[in-house]
């Protein structure tokens, strides 16, 4: 479903991905770990264009999103991507529009269906992160762990094949990690297939059938999560792993 | 005081000075909304012309500016002959719309900065085109942030105005000086005052109306 090589990223003299390979398949949780400045952020948001990689390939159910550090037209990026969410570490709700706005402008925008057909959706979308009640409420009045639900479930309105996590939970209070983090365990029952970066390695443990470790750009470790947080036999993810647990 | 002559002539000074006030305002915004999108367009070229244009008419005294536009332009090299604006209160309203646009087109400048990236990046990710970005997501947003400093250009406007007096125009201060004049008193200022003084209020007044209404 998507499949990167060699990916090389830098910004101006700091090589931030030297290449990383990874292979995800339908279905499939991926939970990516690794300290902190070590390329998750970069990595996952060049899954999605808002980093262009300089060197590498980005294979998309297919098609070249990136095909050695070269792009196609904006229009073709767009259609590679159309199946594609991503949901952030601080939200990025549009704070000007009530809930309900937030999660139909983007189908509204693209013409993916009927007002009426959108609305339904955006309340089923709601009903399924448990906010229904608050379809009118304006961001603003929500806890952390609300916002991050509303933008899953905004993420959700474009029915997408594949969700990027960026640390999820990190912007919340611990007691409200759960209720996000259980969102996400109910998605990946329906088969979602989706990449998360997180510092949460329990739930990485639990929730994820893959881990991709990375360390200094490179791909560290990558496989079930009882090859790389038990057996990977690496230094350097045995330490990481005793600062974090 | 004869108030009741008074006020009929400095209701008569007050309609040049609203017209040129909500003329000006209706004018200027949308200027100063285009000559931001130019200022923070990827084109250097474009971006430095508008700079240098802005710096001109925020570096430069407005009262200049409308002498220029009125008794300036025609002695322009070249062009000057089709630059002649024979109608005062055009040349005037020309000048401030000029200079108005500038002050505008930095304070929506500062709005734009202030609108956070990562608002542009969740609209990338939801598949919107730049330009349904910039008209649902961004324009909003900036429009809150610059309220409270479009409010403030606005009263300083109103106080303005009066410079269209150096022209020649009769508006509220030239109405009341030339009662002043004929009759020697000098409380028919203070009466102009009080008239200015309303419409700055009733202006603060629609504006926090405004900023109610955009709150998020
Ligand atoms: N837009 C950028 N410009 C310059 N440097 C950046 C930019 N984004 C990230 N970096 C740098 O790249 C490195 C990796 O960042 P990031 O991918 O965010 O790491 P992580 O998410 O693993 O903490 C860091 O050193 C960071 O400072
Ligand atoms: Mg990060």
């Amino acid at each position: 479903m998507i499949e990167v090589r060699h990916l090389k990223k830098s910004f101006g003299s700091l090589h931030v991905l030297r290449d990383i390979d990874l292979k995800v398949e339908k279905g499939d949780v991926v939970a990516i770990l690794g300290p902190s400045g070590s390329g998750k952020s970069t990595f996952l948001r060049s899954l999605i264009d808002l980093e262009e990689a300089d060197g590498g390939d980005i294979i998309i159910d297919g098609k070249y999103l990136c095909k050695d550090g070269k792009y196609p037209k904006n229009k073709e990026k767009k259609a590679i991507l159309d199946k594609t969410g991503m949901v952030f570490q601080h939200f990025n709700l549009f704070p000007h529009m009530d809930i309900e706005k937030n999660l139909m402008l983007a189908p509204l925008m693209q013409k993916k269906g009927s007002r009426a057909d959108i609305a339904a959706l955006a309340l089923e979308m709601l009903t399924k992160v448990g906010l229904a009640d608050k379809l009118h409420e304006m961001p603003k009045n929500l806890s952390g762990g609300q916002k991050q639900r509303v933008a899953i479930a905004r993420a959700l309105m474009l029915k997408p094949d594949v969700m990027l996590f960026d640390e999820p939970t990190s912007a919340l209070d611990p007691e409200l990690t759960g209720e996000v983090l259980n969102v996400i365990r109910e998605l990946s029952k329906e088969n979602m297939t989706m990449l998360i970066v997180t510092h949460e390695i329990g739930f990485a443990r639990e929730a994820a059938n893959k881990i991709l470790f990375l360390d200094g750009g490179y791909t560290a470790a990558f496989g079930s999560p009882e090859e790389v947080l038990e057996n990977s036999g690496s230094e350097r993810i045995n330490a990481f792993l005793k600062k974090v647990l | 005081m004869p108030l009741n002559e008074w006020i009929p002539q400095m209701l008569t000074g007050c309609e040049l000075t609203l017209k040129l006030f909500f003329i000006t305002i209706a004018l200027s915004m949308p200027l100063g909304l285009c000559l931001t999108f130019l200022y923070t367009s990827k084109n250097p070229v474009i971006s430095r012309i508008v700079g240098f244009y802005i710096l001109i008419m925020r570096g430069t005294p407005l009262l200049l500016q409308i002498f220029f536009v009125y008794f300036g332009l025609p002695y322009m090299p070249l062009v000057g002959k089709y630059l002649v604006i024979k109608d005062r209160f055009n040349a005037g309203a020309i000048a401030f719309i000029l200079n108005y646009g500038a002050y505008f087109a930095e304070i929506f400048r500062g709005g734009l900065l202030s609108v956070d990236k990562g608002q542009y990046e969740a609209a990338k990710v939801l598949g919107l085109t730049d330009m349904q970005t910039r008209t649902k997501i961004v324009l909003p947003q900036m429009f809150r942030i610059a309220l409270p400093a479009i409010s403030n250009e606005a009263i300083i406007l109103i106080k303005d105005t009066a410079l269209i007096t150096a022209i020649g125009l009769t508006d509220l201060l030239k109405v009341t000086q030339s009662i002043v004049n004929r009759t020697t008193q000098i409380s028919a200022f203070v009466v102009a005052a009080a008239f200015y003084l309303v419409m700055s209020y009733a202006l603060t007044f629609v504006f926090k109306l405004i900023e109610k209404k955009f709150e998020y």
